[in-house]
């Protein structure tokens, strides 16, 4: 049996497909305006048995595809279980939400915890943050490290926090400073959001933003822990509904 | 869930409980009773009723007019201030226009300085709510408050009422109450018998009806209400996750969680809020000679956030967690109310340490544009059941 799980997020979706267990397909592509669209053609010549659907667009897709469909938040403690078995703790910053969850022995949900409605905090804060700073998104982390001065930006939400990077740059900060800043205020954010369910354990860090460099260092920094980090930490949620999809 | 269920009142309302008010106000208008606005659960509306006086709640749980609000009021405020203000100023709110006077709780900062921009259009008795209701202080102020009312209405109205109206219509809401919290107790039963909209269809009607009025129906929709537990009719099933929602005032576009509950597989067994089961709950002591000095107790003992402290309110959600057996509790928060939101904390501590039940917080307004966000954690509360 082929068990697919596809994770239909704002910004990318991901899909991957199990055979006894075993990893044999894995695909990225951007969501764009039309999610079904963008779904459909990365499942083009693919083959599974069965397909459970998770992250915000979902309920389109099983309305296209009539999968079987299962939050982002049980998607992803189901693929960080697999991969950790004793996590308890899990950060999930995607490209417009962030959730902390904390996990039982058993391995269920005991606690979550997500973000607004609003962007602060997420990939898409970073985003729009490193194209006001002419950073490559890919490097945005790499770059943020370059500089070890900690400035402090006050606003969370992504238009204020624009604009107070615009009046920084006028002043005439350092960019690479500004770009630390930001980083160091998603880290706060989330440090508060993981203290809401309190932090127990090894704290597994997943999600597209898990691969930036300065906000795993801040994160580790900020908490005085190691920070987990998954291969490909953008995968764990479609991973996760994959493995549902196949219990 | 039952295609070919009665409807539970089948008076051509259902499902629209304002409307069935609006009619109901209007037969009472045109008996030339005179009609007053209210705010909220802490009006006194047996002393009113005595006067011969309609009490009606007035609108504030749509997102239409908070567009004309803000142009006021600052945005960041609360959705049910702004709605009400913005009915007000647009002329949009039925009740208001047939209220000749208003009367205004002060239950929080920002209803309260909204009355003072409302109090030139309409007479505006604004009352004064001790918020530390366990003070011996309080239910002297409170009395005293519900006095200055009654000089207010006879002043205003020419009405009169005495101790002896007031016990008899105080005796009669006894009644009522108990007739109501008969009717909540069919959705304790597993899987209940009785959805959200049906209570709230019976809690908006019996709010400012008189006990004498609505005994009748009300004993009719228990029977009605039995004989579909005979029937086998039910909402939901058996393993629909029970939600007992509680916090903020919930109406118009904020039902919008409790649909959310609904598409994601859950039943609403226990409204606990304003609109739904709270207004009805405690008695009022019957023959003590002081009637108002009773109707002042009971109503300090309704458990509204803007109370410190507050402690009624767990006690109360223990009584509800205990009849109703929920799976989860979902505290609903509407933006900019800080008591509910600070309070939030504590009734999330209690319910998973004292009870052990998964809980959710979601602060919301009445705009449709987090809805997706809702689901998904309303989803994840009934997965991690």
């Amino acid at each position: 049996m082929k068990y697919g799980g596809i994770d239909i997020g704002s910004r990318t979706i991901e899909l991957v497909i199990l055979e006894s267990g075993k990893i044999i397909k894995k695909n990225q592509t951007n969501t764009g305006y039309d999610p079904v669209r963008a779904a459909s053609k990365l499942l083009d010549g693919q083959h599974y048995d069965c397909m459970m659907a998770t992250g915000y667009g979902r309920e389109i897709f099983q309305l296209a595809y009539g999968s079987q469909t299962v939050t982002e938040i049980k998607a992803y403690a189901r693929g960080v279980k697999e991969l950790y078995p004793y996590a308890q703790t899990i950060l999930d910053i995607g490209g417009q939400d962030s959730k902390a969850i904390s996990l039982l022995q058993n391995g269920k949900i005991n606690k979550f915890e997500m973000n607004d409605r609003c962007a602060a905090g997420t990939g898409k804060f970073l985003e729009v943050m490193a194209n006001a700073l002419e950073f490559p998104i890919e490097q945005f982390g790499e770059e943020a490290l370059k500089t070890s001065k900690d400035l402090k930006i006050n606003s969370m939400c992504t238009v204020f926090a624009e604009s107070e990077v615009t009046s920084l740059i006028a002043k005439g900060h350092n960019r690479y400073e500004i770009a630390r800043g930001l980083h160091a205020s998603v880290v706060r954010r989330s440090v508060s959001m993981l203290k809401r369910i309190s932090i127990s354990g090894e704290i597994i860090f997943a999600g597209g933003v898990a691969n930036n460099a300065c906000i795993r260092h801040l994160l580790g920094d900020a908490l005085n822990q190691d920070i987990n980090v998954p291969d490909e930490p953008q995968f764990v949620g479609a991973f996760g509904a994959a493995l549902l999809a196949g219990d | 869930m039952n295609d070919n269920l009665i409807k539970l009142m089948n008076d051509g309302f259902d499902g629209e409980p304002s409307k069935r008010v609006l009619n109901y106000v209007k037969t009472k208008m045109e008996k030339n009773h005179p009609v007053v606005g209210v705010y909220c659960g802490y009006a006194p509306i047996e002393m009113i009723q005595s006067m011969g006086i309609v009490p009606t709640v007035l609108c504030a749980f749509s997102n239409i007019p908070i567009e004309s609000a803000e142009t006021v009021l600052p945005a960041n405020l609360c959705p049910l201030i702004k709605s009400s203000y913005g009915f007000i100023i647009e002329g949009t709110c039925p009740f208001y226009s047939m209220s000749q006077a208003v009367i205004a709780e002060t239950t929080c900062d920002g209803k309260k300085k909204m009355f003072e921009l409302i109090a030139d259009i309409k007479p505006t008795f604004v009352m004064d709510l001790p918020q530390m209701p366990d003070e011996l202080s309080a239910k002297n102020n409170w009395k005293n408050m519900i006095l200055n009312l009654k000089e207010f209405l006879e002043r205003s109205f020419g009405s009169k009422t005495s101790d002896k109206k007031i016990e008899r219509f105080l005796q009669s809401a006894n009644q009522k109450n108990q007739l109501m919290e008969k009717i909540f107790t069919f959705a304790a039963l597993k899987p209940s018998v009785i959805s959200w909209q049906e209570m709230y269809d019976v809690a908006f009607i019996a709010l400012p009806s008189t006990g004498e009025e609505i005994i009748p129906t009300l004993t009719r929709l228990i029977e009605k209400l039995e004989s579909r537990v005979k029937e086998g009719f039910s909402f939901g099933s058996q393993d629909s996750p029970r939600v007992l929602v509680t916090g903020c005032p919930i109406g118009g576009d904020a039902t919008k969680i409790f649909n959310i509950i609904e598409t994601s597989g859950g039943v609403v067994v226990a409204p606990d809020s304003c609109t739904g089961m709270k207004t009805f709950m405690g008695r009022f002591e019957e023959n003590t000679g002081d009637p108002i000095g009773a109707l002042a107790n009971r109503y300090l003992q309704i458990p509204c956030a803007c109370m410190t402290p507050n402690n009624k309110r767990l006690d109360n959600l223990s009584n509800m967690i205990d009849q109703f057996q929920p799976d989860v509790v979902i505290d609903f928060v509407l933006q900019a109310c800080h008591a509910y939101n600070v309070e939030s904390y504590k009734v999330g501590q209690y319910v998973s340490e004292k009870h052990g039940l998964p809980f959710l917080k979601v602060e919301s307004d009445y705009s449709d544009g987090d809805t997706g966000q809702l689901k998904t954690r309303i989803q994840a509360l009934f997965e991690s059941i």
